[in-house]
Order: C-alpha cells, then sequence, then structure tokens
C-alpha cells in the first residue's frame, strides 16, 4: 500500500474528488482527518464503514471556508489529537460563474475566500507541522481554467491561478525543508460542480479532448494518490494536468 | 518559561545562550534570517506544544515579543 501507516488531511470531502481521495487515501492505508463544510449523518456513516473496512481511522472535522475562526477551530482540533501529518490535500472549492463584466467585486472576493485565502491558511498551519518533521507533501486541486482560462468563469479561473502562484512559490521555500508541493489541474470531470454547466456546453469541451469523455473522481484521485505517495518524492512545484488531453 | 525559550532560540537559531536577550530581534544577527524564523517557530510550537497564530509568527520580531506570543498561548 502506497500510503502505509501515514497520515492526512483531505478538505472537501462531503462529495465528489475530495471524497473519491478520501476512500483512494483510506484504501492505501491512510488515516485521514477528513475535512467538510457542514456536519451530515451520512457521510459520517460513509467515514465510520471506511474506516472499518480499510483498518485505518478517518476523523470527520467540520468547518466552513468563508469563516476564518471556524477554519483555525478545525485546524487546532486536528493538531490537538498530536499525530503527524504527512499529507494535505486542498481539494475544496466552488464557483460563481459569470462573464468578466457581470462578476462583482461581491463574487469575486467570496471565491477567492474558499479557494484561495482559506487554501493558503490551512496550508500555513500544516505545513509548520511538516516542517517539524522534515516531511511532507502537499496537493493543491486547481483547474485547467487556472492555466487556460475560461470563458464565464472569470471568478473561479483567477482564483484558481492564484493557488497555482502559491503551488510554485510554496514549493520554492519548503522544498529545503523536506515539503513537497504540486497541483492538480483537472479538467471535466463529473461532479456535482460540472452537473449544473449546459450539456451542450460539456459536449463542446469533449470536442476538445483527445480522450473524448469527462474524466472521473477516481481518475483524479489517483493522480493525487501519486502526488501524496514517495512515487514522487522528486517532484515538487508542478501542475499536473488531467483533463483528457484537452487542446 | 523564559530560560525553557531562551534555550529553545539558542538551540534552533545555534547561537550562545547569552545573546539570547529582550533586545535580540529579527533580523539583527545572520543566523535569525526568515528560513531560520520558521524553525524557530516549529521549535517553539514543539517545545510548549502550542499553536501559533500566522498573525503572531509575523509579529514575533524579537525574544521579547516571543516571550509574550508564548505567554499568551500557554
Amino acid at each position: 500500500m502506497l500510503l502505509s501507516g501515514q497520515n492526512a488531511v483531505v478538505t472537501g470531502c462531503l462529495r465528489g474528488i475530495g471524497k473519491k481521495t478520501l476512500e483512494v487515501f483510506a484504501e492505501q492505508g491512510a488515516n485521514v482527518w477528513a475535512c467538510a463544510q457542514q456536519v451530515d449523518e451520512e457521510f459520517e456513516k460513509f467515514c465510520a464503514e471506511l474506516a472499518q473496512r480499510t483498518g485505518t481511522w478517518i476523523k470527520p472535522i467540520y468547518f466552513d471556508l468563508t469563516d476564518t475562526d471556524a477554519i483555525k477551530a478545525g485546524l487546532k482540533a486536528i493538531m490537538s489529537d498530536k499525530q503527524p501529518i504527512d499529507v494535505l490535500v486542498n481539494v475544496a472549492g466552488f464557483t460563481k460563474d459569470a462573464i468578466f463584466h457581470m462578476t462583482s467585486m461581491e463574487q469575486l472576493k467570496l471565491v477567492f475566500e474558499v479557494n484561495y485565502f482559506s487554501q493558503i491558511l490551512i496550508s500555513q498551519y500544516i505545513t509548520k507541522l511538516m516542517v517539524r518533521k522534515k516531511r511532507g507533501s502537499v496537493i493543491n486541486i486547481a483547474s485547467i481554467s487556472g492555466l487556460d482560462g475560461s470563458r464565464g468563469q472569470l471568478a473561479y479561473s483567477s482564483s484558481k491561478a492564484a493557488l497555482i502562484g502559491a503551488t510554485r512559490t510554496m514549493s520554492r521555500e519548503l522544498a529545503q525543508q523536506g515539503v513537497r508541493v504540486n497541483a492538480i489541474a483537472p479538467g471535466v470531470i463529473d461532479t456535482d460542480m460540472n452537473a449544473v454547466v449546459p450539456e451542450n456546453v460539456i459536449a463542446g469541451h469533449i470536442k476538445d479532448m483527445s480522450i473524448q469523455r469527462m474524466g472521473s473522481s477516481s481518475e483524479v484521485a489517483n493522480a493525487i494518490l501519486f502526488l501524496a505517495s514517495d512515487l514522487s518524492g522528486y517532484m515538487t512545484g508542478q501542475i499536473f494536468r488531467v483533463d483528457g488531453g484537452m487542446k | 518559561m523564559e530560560s525553557k525559550l531562551k534555550s529553545i532560540f539558542a538551540e534552533s537559531l545555534g547561537i550562545d545562550e547569552s545573546i539570547v536577550t529582550d533586545s535580540l530581534r529579527y533580523a539583527e544577527i545572520p543566523q535569525w534570517d526568515s528560513v531560520a524564523h520558521m524553525a524557530l517557530v516549529a521549535a517553539i510550537e514543539e517545545g510548549f506544544d502550542i499553536m501559533i497564530d500566522t498573525e503572531d509568527v509575523i509579529d514575533m520580531n524579537s525574544f521579547e515579543k516571543a516571550k509574550q506570543i508564548v505567554a499568551k498561548c500557554l
């Protein structure tokens, strides 16, 4: 198993890529603090069953990414467990789509709060623990829209571009302290976030791919697993496209 | 607390304890640069079993200030 005995923090675990990452990590032997926005009974049950099936521990942690005090309280709860943290995956994110001239400052700030500022805050706290152990891997979930731009997604694409910039800077600062930082840039993935995108828009994207279908959460989670594990021990500061070969 | 903090400063920055006084300030000696600062913060957190807020990491610009921050966290 690739993450046997390791401890990971994963945000955005309630659904989609985060939930699949939680599952893949546990199946590979990792214990996980599974962070989500709100208490959810079904999610608690999912975590308990997954832990039992894989012989790991999984602790649900709840905080709202727009609430700095709540984030800090969540992180303090994680740290109070006094366990080393080997992996951090910043998955949580959301979008408020609008074209450039129709994007309000309020929308822009909200998207940046969740997709960028909160990720930085979480990374600052968790990597301090990693630095103590001189070991760790951080994986930020960006987006191909942060690399290529995306019509109608000013707030989302620019927040992801900011996260990509942070990934590269963090990787340069933290490498000498044993911490690697990489990002995944998923393309069109079959998640709830894309469920609201009109079919003709999805079809248009698929036409532009070498592999002409939507990606699955599993395919993204497997790429995250690779970056979390020692298999990628000589890689840092990289942005990996998982997009079916989008042109 | 002060003597323990002094010892953490000396060990983490690789300096003699006699230099660690209230007037010791960030970046005034070559050993206390930005990289050493993060290692120092990590050592203080581990030594006292506390979590220092990012705002305090930035504010911790002297030994005197460090004493106040640690006292607040205990």
